[in-house]
């Protein structure tokens, strides 16, 4: 296969702005079941998703989801010796994140169907006049 | 469970410093994240409180001053949104522009926009205070025409077609700039300020 290879730097970049961009709807969406604090939160998207969370990323943007009132959040006694901070969806939470779930869906169907054919690696199976995909550029 | 008195330590000298650098948050705001980010290095560590295992812990969050600086930007730009305040408004403008290129931007616009504006309504003051030294001054030469706009030390010698009539129209221009800077810089922070697009950039400032 004569295909350019993107360097594997701009490839990493992509995908470190890829899980960012993602990094909202996962926080939304591992707060569906109910309510979890901060660590709970990290442990959930870190064993549910293939996403690699910066700790100091998820808070401040915890923050901001409270700040557009998608999520609240109380201080809650545990048996840990010390308070926790649960987050829970709001109203107004539940249906953003229904919406951005609806949105991701239908993205990523049609970004399966456009990039179908990269995944045959034969080039036999190209058709004539017809180039493979490449991801040079998301 | 409790942290040995030197992990004790550096867990108190990074909160102090995550509070010293959110100061200019609100008091109850600053409290709630300090102590939460106290409670998730205790939840990190509960297992196992020994001093390395607090400082993976710390240098997970990334330093006090990047995570001072996420919250910080962000607060910001949600309270900036709803102000009316200009020197809020170009103070946040200011520290969007230390994070991006389009933050600059706007930064860098705002300030002509309100210097501008300013001119104006100075020379507005300057005209009704000194109207003869202040306006258009047009003379005529034998072969040339020369105009100036501004405020001089002795009395124009040409001529000021516009007189007083300067005050109300520097006045209007300048109230009309300045309006235009500030619905400027608020825009720019909304759209800054999205949900879904700006996070990821927020975020990205620091790594």
């Amino acid at each position: 296969m004569n295909n350019p290879t993107p360097p594997p730097d701009g490839a990493e970049k992509w995908e470190i702005q890829l899980r960012k961009g993602s990094l909202e709807l996962a926080i939304l969406a591992a707060l569906w079941e109910g309510p979890l604090y901060g660590l709970e939160i990290l442990r959930n998207l870190e064993s549910g998703s293939d996403l690699v969370v910066v700790e100091g990323t998820v808070y401040p943007l915890l923050t901001r989801l409270r700040g557009l009132s998608l999520v609240a959040s109380e201080w809650v006694e545990s048996d840990s010796g010390h308070p926790r901070k649960y987050y829970r969806l709001t109203d107004s939470g539940r249906q953003r994140v229904l919406a951005m779930a609806r949105i991701w869906s239908r993205f990523s169907a049609s970004m399966s169907s456009l990039l179908a054919p990269l995944s045959q690696e034969n080039p036999r199976h190209q058709q004539p006049g017809r180039q493979p995909l490449t991801m040079e550029k998301p | 469970m409790n942290l040995t008195a030197e992990s004790q330590k550096s867990v108190d000298a990074y909160l102090a410093i995550l509070r010293r650098r959110l100061s200019d948050l609100k008091e109850d705001d600053v409290r709630d994240i300090v102590e939460e980010i106290r409670t998730h290095i205790l939840d990190k560590t509960s297992a196992d409180p020994s001093p390395g295992r607090v400082d993976a812990a710390l240098a997970a969050l990334g330093s006090p001053q990047q995570l001072a600086l996420r919250y910080h930007t962000d607060e910001l730009v949600q309270r900036a949104r709803l102000t009316r305040s200009p020197a809020l408004l170009l103070r946040t403008t200011l520290r969007w522009a230390a994070l991006s290129l389009g933050g600059m931007l706007v930064f860098m616009l705002s300030g002509i926009g309100y210097c501008v504006g300013g001119i104006f309504f100075v020379m507005a003051l300057l005209k009704a205070f000194f109207p003869r030294q202040a306006g258009l001054n047009i003379t005529r030469d034998a072969n040339t025409w020369s105009a100036g706009f501004g405020a001089g030390s002795g009395p124009h010698t040409g001529h000021d077609p516009i007189g007083l009539w300067l005050i109300p129209i520097c006045l209007v221009l300048g109230g009309g700039i300045l309006f235009v800077t500030f619905r400027l810089g608020i825009w720019s922070l909304r759209w800054f300020a999205r949900p879904r697009r700006h996070t990821p950039d927020l975020i990205a400032i620091d790594e």
